[in-house]
């Protein structure tokens, strides 16, 4: 964390505390740090320690810096165990979603890329068809980390991920479970109409 | 009787053995199910991760179609969907406003409460009735399970009711019993499979299926029983990296529940596509002795 309790500025760290309010519908400031949410994280030993609670208190201290950049976010798996544990009935899960959208918004990139391109190319094709095609849509996952990959000019990566999934496809071809039938609903229009319209909705 | 049927996209492609499972005991059980005409996708996980609108919406048209198709109860098998489902429904009673913003573009709007239900819920229903123990013909006499629930069957985003206790649910394990099973108790029954982290960071997912393979091969269990597509994809499929990654040297295979009733109802093997499991587990019933009731 970048600032002490003593150096934090109400004028600063309201509207963060506010917008992540608001956005996630979850009460921040019932926090008391009791770290329960600590003990109960399904992801804890693979943050850096950086736990739930450490999150609701870096908003709480306005430190967008340390809110919108750190393990906890895009390692969170929303198992939601944080969310029955607190006392105060604080949906941590519901926090880090809200600030993997911020951090979009903010064009902050990613430190784990992947996480990023596989709920955007999920959602992209169950929109685009009404219905998720898993070929389809892992074939869109894979082509954007290819694309990552290049771009650090990590060839080794590239090659590492084909070839595990590549493994994967062939076990599910030899046991029937790929399926080559394509999915669609016609009324994603419905959906994409109303999509257009809204840009964004409070939880 | 007759159920609103929403299977989701993965019953429909690499789930599709749970589709046909369901099917086939919902069958036996007199239960004619309805599959949603023209269903789209309920956006999963990944919508509430990318889009709270569409997390949202989503699921809202479908519950829209299921209100116009004039049945009370909804029966959706995968937890995500389930999951997703439930909480629309829910936040949209809690927010009208959004509600009609939706209504007012669905061809067939949410106009009825139908009761969204997991195919537990569904399983217990008629176990409490007693119409489950009159398709009973065998035991599997030599499954000795742990009941895996995974997060999405009790711990939601969205204050909904939830029909188990969060941190010990029990309707798996009564279902089980009610065929002569008897389930072992352990900790990891809610525990997170890793979900997507299995794909896109899966040094966590392993960790994390590791604890729950350990757990259940501590306590002597022979497999896992699950109600979710997703866990039993990651726990079957990624079994293997799992355990190699943390030296646990036995396998467990992991079985939907449909496959352990289909099999006491006496439907086959072959029949119920037991076999296109990642971890075999077909010899597991090859003990089948002829169900008598133990009351």
């Amino acid at each position: 964390m970048t600032v002490s309790a003593i150096e934090v500025a109400p004028e600063v760290a309201s509207p963060l505390i506010s917008e992540v309010m608001e956005r996630s519908g979850q009460n921040l400031l019932a926090c008391y740090q009791c770290r329960r949410c600590a003990g109960a994280c399904s992801v804890g030993d693979e943050t850096n320690f950086f736990t739930p609670d450490r999150l609701i208190r870096a908003i709480l201290l306005g430190d967008r810096q340390t809110a919108l950049n750190n393990e906890l976010i895009w390692k969170c798996v929303s198992c939601y165990t944080c969310g029955i544990r607190c006392p105060n009935g604080i949906q941590t899960g519901r926090i880090t979603e809200t600030l993997k959208k911020m951090a979009k918004e903010a064009h902050l990139a990613s430190p784990h890329p992947r996480v990023v391109h596989f709920h955007d190319a999920f959602v992209e094709s169950g929109v685009r068809w009404g219905r998720v095609n898993e070929t389809e849509f892992m074939a869109v996952y894979e082509m954007k980390n290819t694309a990552a990959d290049i771009k650090k000019m990590d060839f080794a990566a590239v090659v590492a991920e084909v070839t595990r999934q590549l493994k994967l496809a062939v076990a599910m071809l030899r046991l029937g479970r790929m399926h080559f039938g394509f999915l669609s609903a016609k009324g994603r229009k419905e959906i994409k109409r109303l999509s257009k319209k809204t840009k964004t909705t409070t939880f | 009787m007759e159920l609103a049927y929403y299977p989701g996209c993965s019953l429909k492609q690499s789930s599709a053995l749970y589709d046909h499972q369901t099917r086939l005991v919902f069958d036996r059980l007199g239960v004619q199910l309805k599959e949603l005409e023209d269903w789209n996708c309920c956006g999963a996980t990944s919508a509430g991760k990318t889009d709270d609108f569409l997390a949202m919406a989503m699921p809202a048209r479908n519950l829209g179609i299921a209100a116009r198709s004039g049945l009370s109860e909804m029966v959706i098998p995968c937890s995500a969907c389930y999951s997703r489902t439930l909480v629309s429904q829910h936040y949209l009673e809690a927010h009208p406003d959004l509600k009609d913003q939706l209504n007012a573009g669905f061809a067939k709007p949410i106009n009825a409460t139908v009761k969204v239900s997991s195919i537990l819920e569904v399983l217990l229903a008629l176990h409490d009735s007693g119409a489950l123990a009159g398709t009973l013909a065998y035991k599997p006499k030599a499954l000795k399970p742990v009941c895996y629930y995974g997060c999405m069957l009790t711990r939601f985003p969205f204050s909904v009711p939830v029909p188990d206790d969060i941190e010990n649910p029990q309707g798996m394990e009564r279902i089980l019993e009610a065929l002569g099973v008897h389930p072992i108790d352990w900790n990891r029954k809610t525990s997170c499979c890793g979900a997507s982290a299995a794909v896109t960071d899966p040094a966590v997912a392993h960790a994390l299926m590791a604890k729950i393979l350990s757990d259940a091969l501590a306590r002597n269990a022979n497999c896992l029983v699950t109600t979710c597509p997703m866990c039993q994809m990651n726990l079957d499929a990624y079994q293997e990296a799992a355990c190699q990654a943390h030296n646990i040297s036995e396998r467990l295979p992991v079985f939907f529940i449909t496959e352990v009733v289909g099999m006491a109802m006496g439907l086959d093997i072959k029949k119920l596509e037991i076999e296109k499991h990642f971890i075999n587990g077909t010899d597991l019933f090859k003990e089948l002795e002829p169900y008598e009731s133990e009351q």
